[in-house]
């Protein structure tokens, strides 16, 4: 099975009303002389998991980066939830999105990176409350100033106890006043997710959140995706753990030198791989 | 075996230690220079019959009658004030500048560019000279349309009383130009994954600057601006030149009066180093603010860490330690 979006791999449910949660139709990225992305085809279908595998420098970390447009594509389409990455479509002309509805974009995005990216002078909670108290709270109106303070406070109230709820959920309920610098790599990473799941964000971009971790610690965070994945959430994970892919995935993608060289159920893939430099991609991993 | 070896391992370890006999030497050296120094310092100049004098060498008396003296009193809180304003100045806008800088607009990062030129290429005491004088080129200041008419004006003199200004304007935007680069230089050392992560969120720019850069980046940032706010505390004594009674006027006031040079020196010397003292102290308690969350920092007290600096001479990181690493390398 190849690349091409027609191709759309069957084993994810076809609800014809409802675009794909990331589509990907052509994708290119160049770094000055250095083509990254060589045109990348993928659908990602709403409530799946998306693993993306493939040896290092070959264009992962750029394409997730696209998709929440901390890189910018040179050409082809990307669309999160039926609308342009970037960009706004009017009467035929492309048009760059505002920094405001860049952000809002984004918000809607969550992302876990492989060196957490914990911000270091926040406690825990901290950490996960931060974006929604100052990005999704309600603004302050001088029109309605009482109503509106009560407003903000009960919203801040809101995060706080959804943050704790979050917090629970990946297992860290008693390190929450706790600094990411007081916290073992698999408890960052937790945090990291939990951070990101605050936002309540519609997809979720993992970028290797296993790589930087020592082996006892891998365990704990995959639980932690396992658990988000039979939630429903949609989910695209750059990762080595091809026992997760072969588990939890829906859809494994096989990436070499900026393109998708072979995509399919994992099973499928990994029993009966077909394109020889995905052979011997596996062949290294597995052993 | 075993037990053997254990036992051996368990008992101190009994060795003569190395001689220094060098360092003996260069003890008694220093300590000889040492005694005569302090001996013309606390000694009286003897009279010309050889008798013991009544004079101080160093004037202590005059030294004495000055230091606590209602003008270097109020001079002294006249250079603290003239500090912390122009530091103020410095801070506030030397902010401005590094936000302005590292902008992604060419425009604000261009005239922070300029700013920084400007004000660091030519000499402090030519700026508050400048601002003294500024009143002959423009005697009165004005709001309207460039070549145009003016709505609004008024002068000069009475928004800047003399020297005041000229000396705050003066030490305050050389110091911004200063301060900018100490900010840039902090917000640069933030990891780049800090702000993608903040990005990631949906955080704004400017957001993402206060909430994450900017508190990261004060650890970097408070030690340059405490050698900056001391700096600036001597520094001040031009703005003497211009005429404010500060330290460093009373200073030429006693020695055109009293024909002593040393004793006003001296006195406004040990002031100086007295408001250093209470600046680096206050130093000592923003930087351990600023350390929150930082691996292996303890929320020692200040008393602790006293204690322990002096006792413990070789353990790094106490209070005087300007080379502490835990200070100016990243976390982890
Ligand atoms: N900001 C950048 N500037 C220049 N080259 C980059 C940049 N980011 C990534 N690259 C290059 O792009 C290639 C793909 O990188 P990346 O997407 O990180 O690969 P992967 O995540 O699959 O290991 C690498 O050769 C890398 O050096
Ligand atoms: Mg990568």
């Amino acid at each position: 099975m190849s690349t091409p979006v027609a191709q759309s791999p069957s084993f994810v449910s076809e609800d014809a009303s409802r675009p794909p949660m990331v589509l990907a139709q052509d994708v290119r990225k160049r770094f000055g002389r250095l083509q990254v992305l060589r045109g990348i085809n993928l659908a990602v279908e709403a409530g799946t998991v998306t693993c993306i595998v493939g040896p290092s420098g070959s264009g992962k970390s750029t394409f997730l980066r696209c998709i929440n447009h901390l890189e910018r594509v040179d050409a082809g389409r990307l669309s999160v939830d039926g609308t342009l990455v970037g960009y706004r479509m009017r009467r035929g002309k492309l048009y760059e999105l505002t920094d405001r509805q860049i952000c809002k974009m984004r918000a809607d995005i969550g992302m876990v990176f492989q060196r957490f990216n914990l911000f270091p002078h926040l406690t825990a909670l901290e950490n996960v409350t931060v974006a929604p108290l100052r990005v999704r709270r309600p603004p302050f109106s001088f029109r309605h100033p009482i109503r509106s303070h009560h407003a903000r406070r009960a919203f801040k109230e809101e995060v706080r106890r959804e943050a704790a709820d979050l917090l629970e959920r990946v297992g860290l309920a008693d390190k929450s006043s706790s600094y990411p610098s007081q916290l073992s790599g698999g408890q960052q990473q937790r945090v990291a997710i939990a951070r990101a799941l605050a936002m309540k964000p519609k997809l979720m971009l993992f970028d290797e959140p296993t790589s930087a971790l020592d082996p006892e610690l891998v365990g704990e965070v995959l639980d932690v995706m396992r658990g988000l994945a039979a939630d429903g959430m949609t989910m695209i994970v750059v990762t080595h753990e091809m026992g997760f892919a072969r588990e939890v995935g829906d859809a494994l993608v096989f990436m070499d030198d900026g393109e998708i060289l072979e995509s399919g159920a994992p099973r499928d893939v990994l029993a009966a791989p077909s394109n020889p430099r995905f052979q011997a991609f596996l062949s290294k991993v597995l052993t | 075996m075993q037990s053997d070896q254990s036992t051996e391992v368990h008992e101190p370890i009994k060795a003569v230690p190395v001689r220094h006999p060098g360092r003996w030497v260069a003890g008694l050296v220093l300590l000889v220079l040492l005694a005569m120094v302090t001996n013309t310092i606390v000694s009286k100049i003897p009279k010309q019959n050889g008798q013991p004098g009544t004079q101080w060498r160093y004037g202590w008396d005059l030294v004495r009658q000055l230091i606590f003296s209602a003008p270097y009193a109020n001079a002294a809180l006249l250079t603290m004030w003239l500090t912390l304003t122009a530091m103020l100045v410095g801070i506030g806008l030397g902010l401005v500048i590094a936000l302005f800088r590292l902008s992604p607009n060419p425009l604000l990062s261009g005239t922070a560019w300029t700013y920084t030129w400007f004000f660091r290429g030519t000499p402090v005491i030519v700026q508050i000279f400048f601002w003294y004088n500024i009143a002959s080129i423009y005697p009165t200041l004005g709001v309207g349309v460039p070549f145009g008419t003016v709505y609004w004006h008024l002068n000069p003199i009475t928004l800047i009383s003399g020297f005041v200004a000229a000396a705050i304007l003066g030490l305050g935007l050389n110091e911004a130009a200063y301060m900018s680069e100490i900010f840039r230089a902090g917000m640069l050392s933030v990891d780049r994954g800090q702000i993608e992560a903040a990005q990631s969120l949906g955080m704004p720019h400017t957001l993402t600057q206060r909430l994450v850069v900017l508190p990261q980046a004060m650890r970097v940032i408070i030690p340059p601006t405490g050698n900056e706010v001391i700096s600036m505390l001597k520094t001040s004594a031009l703005a003497g030149l211009v005429g404010l009674p500060e330290l460093f006027y009373q200073y030429q006031g006693t020695a055109a009066n009293t024909f002593q040079n040393i004793p006003p020196l001296i006195a406004i010397s040990l002031w100086y180093l007295l408001i250093t003292t209470v600046l680096s102290i206050g130093q000592y308690f923003v930087e351990r603010h600023y350390r929150r969350g930082v691996a292996g920092v303890s929320q020692r007290r200040f008393g602790g860490y006293v204690l322990s600096s002096v006792f413990k001479p070789r353990r790094r990181g106490g209070m005087w330690d300007v080379t502490s690493d835990s200070v100016l390398v990243p976390h982890r």
